[in-house]
């Protein structure tokens, strides 16, 4: 593990650590609670198979970022490409549909279905809105029970809409996490030469006893600055005092 | 100020009302022009009916259309086109390929789609498509106002979503439809001073889908077609109709339908 030998090293790997730590404390939960409202969805459209896709570049491209049900986790790794199938309409128009015997013909859905097995056979697709733009589908598959499956209604379709709207919103937040970690993993540029060695660094700490404290912090600092801005500015004054102290001596276990 | 139906229906006497026979045209010599996703045209149910087919593309700031046989990968525009044909077996299609792959589907590929085919001329043009964004609005009220005083009749799907989209409650200018569960689409429905005046069927509609199969569909997508389709049978009964002519005639067959 390379250790902080100067002052450069130690203030690049500090503000790394702090970026990307802060990053996942507001994305882990923040996907933890896609799916959770995801499998809350499915429960109320009598469906046990559901996903949600996000816009992934700017061509038009989705990815699946959450899924649930027997091939959640082949389907994690599939692509959606631009203006293909339902789930590429749904994103292109901003407008749901429902599709029943979809599995039928030699489209997008059957290649899917050869990936994973599965036997896709009515969907019911709704786009995933933040403001005015649509930022992802959120999509449905196959009904509870046995085949033939019946097709889904225009009620819940509309039930599917409302809870667009939620999970939506976590999406966006959850975007935005990942943009401050993305942003924060390329403070190390890729002909920096210290940056094989933090990238190693971090991710032997990651799983570090020191890490997850490090993680408990973050959490504690993120409760206080939500209570408000006196909570706020007391807690920044108190890291700073620990910071300056800390600068003065050897003693800088924080990144040792 | 609210206007009465009733008196709104008697000022109908003086204008067009379709003859029966309209029921039986097959919309021939009509072209109808369908801004979607492009439309399969080697589907046994379109062969040879596709006349025209064009692609959206970016150049610059501008959008411009380009031949195309890219098909169609999203299986909307197909959809439709399958729908209409159902009703006027005779009528003829033009692709305008506005959703799809390369960046296609963003608001000015669309609004492009429309002008391009009110410059055109099309006579009835389907647009199972809309917009939320608001910036789109105004463009969309003056190519309306343009597609109306050209003759072009626009038949517009309204947003499956509970907020307004653009253009479908522009009910002025264009003719607008929401699904319903009914399967008969002769037997549509006008709802008079309602945002969306028509109702078509859109709950299991069967329609083509890419690649030779068909696919059961929901949405109001697959609602406004069934009305493109009965507008194609009335204007080879007439082809001189307008967009006025055209709302009435679909008022009075609604109000026959519904006695």
């Amino acid at each position: 593990m390379p250790q902080p030998d100067n002052g450069d090293f130690s203030a690049k790997l500090r503000r790394l650590v702090e970026t990307v730590d802060v990053a996942n404390v507001l994305t882990e939960p923040l996907s933890s609670s896609i799916k959770s409202l995801l499998t809350v969805s499915a429960a109320q459209i009598d469906c046990d198979e559901a996903s949600v896709l996000i816009r992934d570049g700017d061509g038009g491209d989705l990815r699946f970022l959450i899924a649930i049900g027997r091939v959640a986790d082949q389907l994690l790794n599939l692509r959606v490409p631009a203006g293909k199938g339902i789930a590429g309409f749904v994103l292109s128009s901003g407008q749901p549909m429902a599709i029943a015997d979809a599995g039928e013909d030699e489209t997008f859905y059957a290649e899917v279905d050869k990936e994973t097995g599965y036997s896709t056979q009515t969907i019911l697709a709704t786009p995933l809105r933040h403001g005015d733009d649509v930022i992802g589908v959120l999509e449905y598959i196959n009904r509870r029970g046995e085949p033939p499956f019946a097709p889904f209604t225009p009620e819940e379709m509309d039930r599917a809409a409302t809870f667009a709207g939620a999970i939506a919103s976590l999406v966006n937040a959850y975007q935005s996490a990942k943009l401050f970690r993305d942003l924060g993993e390329n403070i190390l540029s890729a002909d920096d030469p210290d940056a094989v060695s933090i990238r190693a660094w971090l991710t032997n700490v990651r799983d570090s006893a020191e890490h997850r404290e490090m993680m408990d912090l973050a959490v504690l600092i993120r409760e206080v600055a939500s209570r408000g801005d006196a909570e706020r500015n007391l807690a920044r004054e108190i890291l700073e005092s620990v910071i300056r102290f800390s600068e003065k001596g050897e003693a800088t276990t924080f990144l040792g | 100020m609210n206007i009465d139906e009733a008196e709104f229906l008697s000022t109908m006497s003086g204008g067009f009302r379709p003859t029966k026979d309209w029921a039986s045209c097959t919309g021939k010599g009509v072209t109808v022009a369908i801004i979607d996703s492009g439309i399969d045209t080697s589907h046994p149910e379109l062969a040879d009916r596709v006349v025209a087919s064009v692609e959206a593309r970016s150049d610059g700031k501008r959008v411009v259309f380009d031949p195309s046989d890219a098909g169609d990968s999203a299986g909307h525009g197909t959809a439709c086109a399958g729908i209409i044909s159902r009703i006027a077996p005779d009528a003829k299609f033009s692709s305008i390929k506005v959703l799809g792959a390369g960046g296609l589907g963003d608001g000015y590929a669309f609004l492009g789609g429309l002008e391009y085919a009110i410059k055109e001329r099309y006579k009835v043009i389907n647009l199972s498509l809309g917009t939320t964004k608001p910036q789109f609005f105004s463009p969309l009220h003056d190519l309306l106002d343009r597609a109306y005083q050209a003759s072009c009749i626009v038949v517009a799907a309204a947003n499956n979503l509970p907020q307004p989209s653009f253009p479908s409650v522009f009910s002025s200018s264009l003719i607008s439809v929401i699904k319903s569960e009914m399967t008969d689409p002769m037997k549509f429905g006008f709802h008079f001073g309602e945002v969306i005046e028509l109702t078509a069927p859109g709950v299991n509609v069967r329609a083509p889908w890419p690649g030779g199969g068909h696919r059961s569909l929901t949405g109001n997508s697959f609602a406004c077609p069934h009305i493109a389709g009965i507008i194609a049978l009335l204007l080879e009964k007439d082809p001189n109709l307008t967009p006025f002519h055209v709302k009435s005639a679909l008022y009075s067959i609604a109000s026959s339908n519904s006695q």
